[in-house]
């Protein structure tokens, strides 16, 4: 498990590099992805860069989808390396400026079907569990395999549970669970095997709006308690309208 | 040009409103969608004057049959199959002129799998995420997000009289490109680089280059699912760290049977990718019968961006051919 000192970069498919910075998940890691992530797009949005078409950020590797008409990987290689070596120098923080989206989530009953299962597990109270899930600040690791699934981290030690053996073929959307250290949100309905602890009634994804979602890879999200009538009261209003 | 009422659905079994995709949005998870066959997607609107990208129709399988309600210009592009308006059969790669009131009829598809449905002016549904494409299992894009059913009504950009006649001619597409859809005993090669994992499946990649496989029935706009000798080592892989993915990754999932990652590819993926296949590849893929044979074979990265930037240029403009013949 280690951060590489040289990215690994693979040229595939013609149109392709995949770029990886180290073999695990880590914050640490997966920071220094975000920071590269920005700066291409700086990059790109003040022309330094021609031929970039779309950069895709992951846990430990991005991957940048290229032009070739307009950009050979030769020249497309050492542009990686340069932006690569310039990170190293760098203030993390001061490059990756994240915002904070406070997230309202009901837990257990109708809304969490493996809540119950999950405080078994974790041998905790109710009320424990809630307590430890909403004290930390989460860490968007990156977004995807569906449209707005957000994959957050790292969950308390104690709350860490396994994916289910068996995903579930419908997961409604909003729907919170947990999987090993992370803790993740469906921003629409879809297959899945987290455990569901809870559900936010926010929208987080909005197809009609552009960003759909405005929760970007490195953002930070906090969960809070809700009750039922809360739930009614926030259901279906989009993630900004509750900041 | 104002959006009108241009055909309406009378049968359908697997159709939707594609374009050549939604790009930009994989960051926050959003597939790119778009044609399966890119260029035939592309030949169907140039034969009808519109630009490469516009909104149009896939027909997956065939059994489409649709009425004119409006005058129009239309080219059927992609699988070979018999097409018939108002029971007269009609060709497909070129130009046609259909009168308002005219039922168009496409069968089950005897070479390729999947056909495309161009109207002059292009299909007229939102845009979602500067998008045309429908994304079926997200519930966006294209029709109201699904696939097409009897009784649906589409409109599209009507153009004027004028430019309408001055489009009309005897186009055609060029024998190379119709010809690039595989016949049903064909054994699609498809090109493809290394991958990304090709390390961790060491001598597996040769099981890989040296099989052919077919594909199987429970592929789709998703993945083609393909079935022959397994790569065994995947089985003994730890988990993978999830990556990036894209149309024509072929993952090796723990069974050792290869998946060819498709237009509505999720964004991120953990199996492990042993090839990486060029666009132009995928596009004949897509166009493969349930059970057709498939073998992949291995060509250099400055090879696939040749093949890609060929591609490119042609998908952006296709190159017709003016020939002086009466169509319908």
């Amino acid at each position: 498990m280690t951060i590489y000192e040289k990215p690994k970069v693979k040229f595939v498919g013609g149109e392709i590099a995949y770029i990886e910075l180290c073999d695990e998940v880590s914050l640490n890691c997966n920071k220094k992805v975000h920071v590269i992530y920005y700066l291409i797009l700086k990059d790109i949005y003040e022309g330094k860069i021609d031929g970039i078409l779309e950069v895709v950020p992951a846990y430990s590797s991005l991957t940048l989808f290229y032009d070739p008409r307009k950009i050979k990987h030769q020249h497309l290689e050492s542009y990686i390396i340069r932006t690569a070596e310039y990170v190293v120098s760098l203030n993390l923080n001061e490059i990756v400026k994240p915002k904070i989206f406070k997230i309202p989530v009901i837990y257990g009953e109708e809304f969490g079907p493996d809540f119950t299962d999950v405080l078994t597990i974790t041998k905790m109270s109710k009320d424990e569990f809630i307590k430890l899930h909403t004290s930390k600040e989460y860490i968007c690791y990156m977004l995807g395999f569906t449209p707005g699934f957000i994959y957050l981290g790292d969950v308390d030690d104690k709350i860490a549970v396994p994916r289910l053996d068996t995903p579930r073929t419908k997961v409604p959307a909003g729907s919170v669970g947990i999987a090993g250290k992370q803790t993740g949100l469906y921003g629409i309905e879809s297959p899945g095997g987290w455990r569901l602890i809870g559900r936010t009634p926010v929208k987080t994804f909005d197809y009609k709006k552009i960003p759909p979602i405005p929760i970007k890879p490195g953002d930070i999200v906090k969960f809070y308690p809700i009750t039922r009538e809360e739930y009614h009261v926030l259901k279906d209003k989009f993630i900004d309208e509750v900041q | 040009m104002s959006a009108v009422p241009s055909i309406r659905i009378l049968e359908s079994f697997y159709a939707s409103i594609q374009d050549l995709g939604r790009y930009g949005f994989r960051a926050l998870g959003v597939p790119v969608s778009g044609a399966m066959d890119k260029l035939s997607a592309a030949y169907a609107n140039a034969l009808v004057g519109n630009e490469s990208n516009s909104a149009l129709i896939e027909v997956i399988g065939g059994n489409f049959t649709f009425e004119l309600l409006r005058d129009a210009l239309l080219a059927i592009t992609g699988a070979e199959v018999n097409i018939t308006v108002n029971n007269m059969i009609v060709s497909n790669w070129t130009l046609l002129y259909v009168r308002k009131g005219h039922v168009v009829s496409i069968d089950s598809p005897k070479r390729g799998f999947i056909t495309y449905v161009a109207i002059d002016g292009g299909i007229d549904v939102e845009s979602i995420m500067n998008s045309k494409s429908t994304y079926i299992r997200g519930g966006f894009g294209g029709f109201n997000g699904r696939l097409l059913k009897q009784g649906d009504i589409i409109l599209s950009k009507s153009v004027s009289y004028e430019r309408l006649m001055h489009l009309a001619g005897a186009y055609k597409a060029p024998r190379e490109i119709v010809e690039k859809i595989p016949k049903p005993d064909d054994i699609i090669e498809v090109k493809a680089t290394e991958g990304i994992h090709e390390e961790l499946l060491g001598d597996d990649i040769n099981i890989l280059l040296n099989n052919t496989y077919s594909v199987e029935v429970n592929s789709d706009r998703m993945g083609y699912r393909l079935k022959g000798e397994p790569l065994k080592k995947a089985s003994k892989l730890d988990k993978l760290i999830s990556i990036p993915t894209n149309r024509g990754y072929v993952q090796i999932p723990p069974d050792g049977q290869p998946i060819v990652l498709m237009s509505d590819a999720q964004t991120v993926g953990g199996y492990a990718v042993a090839l990486v296949a060029v666009q132009n590849s995928v596009d004949i893929l897509a166009q493969a019968t349930p059970g057709q044979k498939v073998r992949f074979k291995k060509i250099s990265p400055k090879e696939a961006e040749e093949s890609n930037i060929e591609y490119l240029k042609l998908l952006e403009k296709p190159r017709l051919i003016f020939e002086e013949e009466v169509y319908y």
